[in-house]
């Protein structure tokens, strides 16, 4: 439903390129996250999506309809998109209502679907309420109602959970993705938490320095990322150099590079690649224990383990089945 | 909110109407091209508006008036050109209807009444202005301090005595121009730039203030003696203020160079422009501010001197005494007016 | 690869093909308007091509030195004053409760009510001889002791006292909204009330400080009355001299535009200065600012340093003038200027009206527009205020006549007839030479009102299918409303105390208060202006007051 080629966007007149020859499809009624640090591009991504911005070259089209091309530009009010900003942007004089009424105007039964709406959030009796008059979690979903509320072919939601607390946010998060789902929309939300996409995203795609570095379903991203910063976004990993390969006596590919995620780290426990180590320092974290640990060797490595009662003398170890392949 | 924009709208389209109907008037009003008259003034005094509804009550000529100082309206004229509406411009000295001949704004104009009344050497030699009445420019000096007997000239006033003594406005004022203007043509360029730098160093004060300032000065004694225009006195002698007639009764008057070239004397006076489109009305409307009746109306209430030789001046002036008038032709003013500007900024006059 | 794909990306085939993509009506909009306000400056400039009147090395040698010594004299001194004044009254006012504030808080705006060269005369009627001052003392059996008003210092202070409400307008907003979660933040940290101020309060508030005092500044650089009245030769009454008294308009064109380079070089001098120091404004903190209540005697003091501006810049000045009015009430007044007080407010109103639309549709055709310098150029509409009025009307005058000989030429072939001047001498002009000149007093409020809305509030309409011109009217108008408001008094309030455009470009029969008031001054009959200038200040209280009102209840 959404095919976007070869999309470039720069700034100050092509010195700082915000986004570079990014192409991808996505198809009808799921959920994507688009996941990347601050400065990634994903921002502008959006905005191009929603025709807020132009880009400097490629296509953007949706449901087959070129929207944006170096030649073409549909204007935003006219690409029936949803958009759900990072600060709300709710119409600070207009009562809740009103805000959901503002974009479906034109339509007949529009005092209906303004209370489907907001029965669908969960707001009906607020309804006369001001935006200053909410919390944070109800503006969310007021200006989520109004993003709905007028059937968009596609909803965007910005760092949708990024103004939340952390308690506030997982529930929020599964209580907007229940309503997304509910309403059968195809929804792209950006977030730099990949916890997030994790939990609610049917696919997922990566940027980096403006360029799309991955686009896959949230298990493939996890067990078969494509770059040592991929695999970096969801979970500490350890690279294995040469030096940790012969400490662990392990028989790796040249051509490549290798990593192992921490959790994957096995200690005082059978293994395929085994060796043997001091514990320098524990440090406690709660739900487990970091702990600074000298190989035999002589190499330095932190991992964390769930153990509890750690000797000073113990055995570290991993299976080459997840044992992470790239090529470089 | 719509209250909002239905003010804003409102005033729209009040302000659409306003130009419409200003439109109306003038496509209207230049239909009826004898029954008007338009007047680009410098003179904006309540009895110029009394001899202007006269004018009107006699002749059924319209007056249109627009204020401003003359400079401005000079330029207006110039940007105006050939479809320029003004048909008759006034100013209050002669240095800018000289300006205004030179710039082709005026035309010449042969009325007998005209030449009768008015003495030669205050018309343009070519006719092209007139003058409707005069101011004099003289030494107001501290009764309880200066002789009259000590003065005599304006040349007299560079004398070493006089160190720290005299008061005058800045250079920019144009009756001081006009001042210089007429030295330089009696005497000459370098006599007249000697002159003002001897004056400068004769100052009590940097210049500053208006004519009725330097008087103030004087009686506060700051200085001996103003060089101030006859008519500004005649104001502060009538004045409201009980503390300004209080300074006018303190100094004296005295009339200059009654033995050599006489007192210089600026003029207030009107030209009939090139592309005058009611040129009958406007010499019409000359010859009336020259008649008697209308200088009488500016003799009593504005303290100028009329023009017309047979109308009294006003109780005030005639206390002062007649005097000799400096008779050289005013366009000579005009001509030297920028030297004079220039020979003051070299002398360092403000 | 990627590299010849950028490079491509910036060929100039694709650069047009963009540019065509990328413009919309607004971008022409944006330069139409442009275009209409910079025509007069464009006028100016391009006389400069005539090269300067042959006086000009007279002046160089003999004037120069002395217009920039004052003028820098003048921007200096001035900008101290004003910035004193300014910004403790806000500050004062902001921060502390004490007796007559809310009076206070009103009464400070009203120096701008009054024309500067009224001012001036007030002042110099005051310490003259035989001036109030003396009339007092010795009623009161004192010594007279003088005070020379008329002088570099004299001018500053009374150009500084009269125009100061700039500052405290734009910093007493921003210290209301911004300025008490700064309070709290630093209170946590321990730091002092005073070291706050100075350290933190202060730099925050340079922008909205810098944005009142360049209004102040571009103003004292344009006073022509007081200046001369005082005897200081400054850039302006030069332009004055050159033009008149040396007769040579080109010689006015070139010291004009001396000092636009000079505003220019002020302006440029503070972007580069804080661009070193970025700050983010923030969003608009609803909570009003929490106000101290300190010991009596605390209070009083308060009270007499906030009043002492409003003292000399106000209530002495028009206290001179009724004094005045009183003295020539008889012969001076007249139902007259009843009427004259209803042409000046509606042409005040009309201009303010026209004006406020114009930046306005400036500011949001130049935001919908997408072309990146068309945006740079709508930041040349706020040309006009640095240029003295009286050259600005040349700059209007020559092209409307270029206009107006054009269509009475086709008129008169088409009908036969002839026509008078159609734009030139009517109202139109008028109001077309003020909205070039006072199209930056409204540019500022209403930009800083706009900015404070965050972006994505118009992008959330769009979004919803409302396009740019309805989510204004829906969305953006309601929110900047109070900037919008605050831009037509304070344009208003220009209006009615204009002098050198109105002057030249007033049609015939129609009349301000402030040419009134001018026709006497100039004829040193500075008493009989005072009933004049009262009805200036009366007419421009009322909206003062009002602006006010809106800025407190925001």
């Amino acid at each position: 439903m959404l095919k976007i080629e070869s999309l470039s966007k720069s700034y100050d007149k092509g010195k700082s390129f915000a986004l570079r020859d990014v192409s991808f499809q996505l198809g009808e009624g799921d959920v994507f996250a688009i996941v990347g640090e601050s400065g990634s591009g994903k921002t502008t991504l959006i905005r191009l999506i929603a025709g807020l911005e132009t880009p400097d070259t490629g296509t953007i089209e949706i449901n087959e309809k070129l929207v944006s091309s170096i030649k073409k530009n549909v204007a935003a009010e006219k690409r029936n998109i949803g958009f759900v900003f990072q600060e709300y942007a709710l119409f600070p004089h207009l009562k809740l209502e009103e805000n959901i009424l503002y974009g479906i105007s034109k339509l007949k039964n529009k005092k209906q679907r303004a209370k489907e709406v907001l029965e669908l959030v969960g707001l009906s009796e607020m309804k006369d309420r001001y935006p200053h008059q909410l919390s944070g979690g109800q503006q969310q979903r007021v200006a989520l109602a109004r993003a709905l509320a007028p059937n968009p072919s596609l909803l965007i939601l910005d760092e949708p959970f990024s103004n939340l607390d952390a308690m506030l946010r997982a529930q929020l998060r599964n209580e907007i993705f229940r309503i997304i789902k509910q309403s059968g929309v195809t929804a792209i939300f950006v977030t730099h938490d990949t916890q997030d996409a994790l939990a609610v995203a049917d696919e997922i795609l990566i940027l980096q320095n403006g360029k799309l570095v991955q686009k896959d379903a949230a298990a493939n991203l996890y067990t078969k990322p494509s770059s040592v910063y991929v695999a970096s976004l969801f979970g500490n990993t350890i690279q294995l150099s040469k030096e940790l390969q012969s400490a662990f006596e392990c028989p790796l590919k040249t051509d490549c590079c290798h990593a192992i995620r921490n959790e994957n780290i096995a200690i005082n426990d059978e293994c395929d690649y085994v060796t043997n180590a001091t514990v320098l320092k524990k440090t406690f974290l709660g739900s487990g224990t970091q702990l600074l640990i000298k190989l035999d060797n002589g190499e330095h490595l932190t991992v964390v383990t769930k153990h509890t009662h750690i000797d000073e003398r113990i055995t570290i170890g991993f299976n080459s089945k997840d044992v992470l392949e790239f090529k470089e | 909110m719509t209250k909002h924009i239905l003010i804003v709208l409102m005033a729209l389209v009040l302000f659409s109407c306003k130009n419409e109907t200003k439109n109306e008037d003038n496509s209207q009003e230049s239909k009826e091209i004898s029954q008007e008259i338009n007047v680009y003034t410098h003179r904006h005094y309540e009895a110029d508006q009394e001899l202007f509804k006269r004018f009107e009550e006699q002749t059924g000529i319209k007056v249109n008036v627009i204020n401003a100082s003359a400079d401005e309206l000079i330029q207006k004229m110039t940007l105006e050109g050939d479809k320029s509406p003004a048909d008759v411009l006034i100013t209050v000295d002669a240095g800018r209807l000289h300006r205004a001949k030179t710039s082709g704004l005026l035309q010449p104009i042969s009325s007998m009444i005209l030449d009768s009344i008015i003495p030669s050497h205050l018309m343009d030699t070519d006719k092209n202005w007139f003058a409707l009445t005069k101011r004099a420019r003289v030494i107001a000096y501290a009764k309880d301090r200066i002789k009259p007997e000590d003065l005599s000239t304006y040349q007299d006033l560079t004398d070493v005595k006089w160190n720290n003594k005299i008061l005058i406005r800045s250079s920019s004022n144009i009756y001081n121009q006009s001042l210089l203007a007429s030295i330089i043509a009696n005497e000459g360029e370098e006599k007249a730039k000697q002159w003002a730098e001897s004056l400068v160093a004769n100052m009590a004060r940097s210049p500053k203030g208006n004519d009725r300032d330097q008087v103030k000065a004087v009686a506060a004694g700051e200085g001996d003696l103003a060089i101030v225009n006859t008519y500004y006195i005649g104001m502060l002698t009538n004045s409201e203020n009980p503390e300004e007639r209080k300074v006018a009764e303190s100094i004296g008057i005295f009339f200059p160079n009654q033995e050599t070239t006489g007192t210089h004397v600026n003029v207030s006076g009107a030209g009939v422009a090139k592309y005058a489109p009611n040129k009958d009305n406007a010499v019409k409307f000359i010859e009336f501010l020259v008649s008697e009746e209308a200088q009488e109306v500016f003799a009593l209430s504005n303290f100028e001197y009329p023009v017309n030789s047979n109308v009294k001046v006003s109780e005030t002036l005639k206390k002062w005494g007649s005097f000799t008038e400096d008779k050289l032709n005013l366009s000579l003013l005009g001509e030297n007016n920028k030297k004079a500007v220039i020979l003051f900024d070299e002398a360092g006059w403000k | 690869m990627k590299q010849a794909g950028s490079s491509d990306i910036f060929s100039i085939k694709n650069k047009l093909f963009r540019l065509k993509r990328d413009s919309n009506r607004w971008s022409i909009i944006t330069l139409c308007v442009v275009f209409l306000i910079a025509l007069p400056v464009l006028t100016i400039a391009f006389k400069l091509f005539n090269g300067p009147g042959e006086s000009w090395t007279h002046i160089v040698k003999n004037l120069l030195g002395d217009y920039v010594s004052n003028s820098f004299y003048l921007l200096v001194v001035c900008s101290f004053l004003v910035f004193v004044f300014g910004v403790t009254t806000a500050w004062l006012v902001a921060r502390y409760e004490f007796p007559f504030r809310k009076q206070l808080e009103w009464l400070l705006i009203l120096p701008l009510a009054i024309p500067s060269y009224i001012v001036a005369y007030a002042y110099a009627g005051v310490f003259d001889y035989g001036g109030s001052l003396e009339v007092i003392q010795r009623f009161f059996g004192m010594e007279f002791t003088r005070v020379d008003v008329m002088n570099r210092f004299g001018l500053a202070f009374v150009l500084s006292i009269s125009l100061f409400p700039y500052v405290y307008v734009s910093t007493r907003a921003f210290f209301l909204n911004q300025a008490n979660n700064l309070l709290e933040a630093s209170r946590m940290l321990g730091v002092g009330e005073i070291r706050t101020f100075f350290k933190l309060i202060l730099p925050l508030a340079r922008p909205a400080i810098v944005a009142g005092l360049i209004l102040v500044l571009m103003e004292v650089l344009n006073d022509y009355g007081a200046a001369q009245y005082f005897g200081v030769n400054t850039f302006t009454t030069g332009i004055f001299r050159s033009w008149f008294s040396l007769e040579e308009p080109e010689t006015a064109i070139y010291l004009s535009a001396l000092l636009l380079l000079l505003v220019f070089s002020i302006i440029l001098f503070e972007k580069w200065q804080r661009r070193k120091m970025q700050y983010s404004s923030g969003k608009t903190n609803n909570q009003s600012i929490y106000r101290k209540i300190t010991n009596k005697r605390k209070q009083f003091l308060i009270f007499c340093i906030v009043i002492t501006p409003v003292l000399f810049g106000f209530f002495i000045p028009v206290a001179q003038l009724i004094y005045w009015a009183v003295l020539t009430y008889s012969s001076v007044f007249h139902y007259e200027f009843l009427l004259l007080s209803v042409q000046t407010f509606s042409i005040a109103f009309i201009t303010a009206a026209v004006t406020v639309i114009l930046a306005t549709l400036l500011i949001f055709s130049s935001r919908w527009n997408r072309i990146g310098f068309i945006k740079n150029l709508s930041k040349l509409g706020v040309l006009g205020y640095a240029i003295p009025g009286a050259v600005v009307a040349i700059g209007i005058m020559i092209p409307t006549l270029a206009i107006d000989r054009w269509l009475m030429d086709l008129i008169e072939k088409i009908s036969g007839q002839s026509f008078g001047f159609i734009i030139h001498g009517t109202l139109f002009a008028l109001v077309y030479a003020y909205a070039v000149r006072f199209l930056a007093v409204a540019y500022n409020p209403i930009e800083s009102t706009t900015l404070k809305v965050s972006n994505a509030i118009p992008d959330a309409s769009k979004t919803l299918g409302v396009g740019n011109f309805k989510t204004f009217f829906k969305i953006e108008y309601p929110l900047i409303k109070t900037g919008m408001l605050s831009a037509f008094i304070l344009v208003f309030v220009d209006v009615l105390k204009e002098l050198p455009l109105t002057l030249i470009l007033k049609p015939f029969q129609v009349n301000t208060l402030a040419v009134k008031a001018f026709e006497y001054a100039s004829d040193e009959r500075v008493m009989e202006a005072a009933i004049p200038s009262l009805f200036i200040i009366f007419t421009a209280a009322i909206p003062v007051v009002f602006l006010n009102k809106l800025l407190v209840s925001k």
